[in-house]
């Protein structure tokens, strides 16, 4: 995002100032929430992938991850355990996709009034 | 958190935040450069300088962020394990683990009942502690990390505001110089 480049005569207030630091701060929650959602996804995809080797296998006992280790746990019990990590991740990621709604959203007010205000003298686009 | 307005006129100038010195608003270009008596060149640079110590701490802020990012997972992890090994506690059975000796190769250990756990406390220091008491300090721990982390995110968007405030005074202070050269210009050329 660049400031104002152009050589017009607008002035800028504090409510200006203040309107454009809101835009800034809200693109860089917007790529952080980018990031975090990618994240999740993969997240997801590869509890599912676990999920579905564990149909597949026909061992009794499974190595399941704990922190550093790999613990011997019984079937049923990595599946119930796989299961609520799936609801967690799942519900995380719906809530960073709100927020990022909610982002787009809001950026999409301020450059229309920032737009409003200075024309060409800003640059509101990603570059 | 400290936002203290500065003396003079406005509740526009934050003075500062936990050592990061606010950007002062400029209403007017003009008034702003007689005021600090500075011409447009010393201007600009004493905004770039600013704008240059402002970069250097985001990205302080930016590692610190990191660690802690990288903490809290860990944190998160080690009560999941003490919270198996609880659980476990009841059955009577032991728990099979196999973990890492080097580099892809692997040993089985068989964790017996127990009901204390060591907790590697940093600085080469090793503590053993009961599972409650070890559960309570890793939550206590997992607070701390994640209260530390909202705060240093509060510093870093104070510090972005800042930046932008720099930028956008930068670009006020040029356009203001170019717009003065262009009416002497303009005032010149008829006597020309």
């Amino acid at each position: 995002m660049q400031q104002g480049t152009g050589g017009s005569d607008t002035e800028v207030t504090w409510e200006d100032q203040q309107n454009i630091n809101k835009f800034g701060r809200l693109n860089n929650r917007f790529h952080e929430l980018e990031d975090e959602i990618k994240i999740a996804k993969e997240t997801n995809d590869n509890l599912e992938d676990a999920s579905n080797e564990l149909i597949l296998t026909d061992e009794e006992v499974v190595r399941f991850q704990m922190g550093e280790v790999f613990a011997h746990v019984p079937k049923e019990e990595v599946e119930t355990r796989i299961e609520e990590m799936k609801e967690v991740t799942s519900k995380n990621l719906e809530k960073l996709e709100e927020e990022k709604e909610s982002v787009l959203a809001q950026m999409a007010e301020l450059k229309k009034i920032l737009y409003g205000k200075f024309k060409d003298s800003i640059n509101l686009e990603e570059d | 958190m400290a936002a203290a307005s500065s003396s003079s006129t406005s509740p526009k100038t934050t003075t500062e935040r936990r050592g990061i010195p606010g950007a002062q608003f400029v209403e007017d270009v003009e008034t702003y450069l007689s005021q600090t008596g500075l011409d447009v060149n010393s201007a600009l640079a004493f905004l770039q300088e600013r704008l240059q110590q402002y970069k250097l701490v985001e990205m302080k802020l930016l590692a610190q962020q990191r660690d802690l990012q990288a903490k809290i997972p860990d944190i998160e992890k080690c009560l999941d394990v003490v919270a198996t090994l609880q659980a476990k506690k009841g059955t009577g059975e032991a728990l099979i683990a196999d973990f890492e000796v080097s580099e892809g190769i692997y040993s089985r250990a068989r964790i017996e009942d127990s009901d204390s756990v060591c907790l590697w406390l940093g600085a080469n220091v090793m503590l053993e502690y009961s599972c409650e008491e070890a559960t309570s300090l890793l939550k206590k721990n997992l607070e701390n990390a994640k209260a530390s982390l909202e705060v240093l995110i509060a510093d870093l968007q104070f510090l972005r505001d800042q930046v932008t405030i720099t930028q956008v005074t930068i670009a006020r202070v040029y356009n203001w110089d170019v717009h003065q050269r262009r009416i002497r210009q303009a005032a010149a050329t008829p006597t020309a």
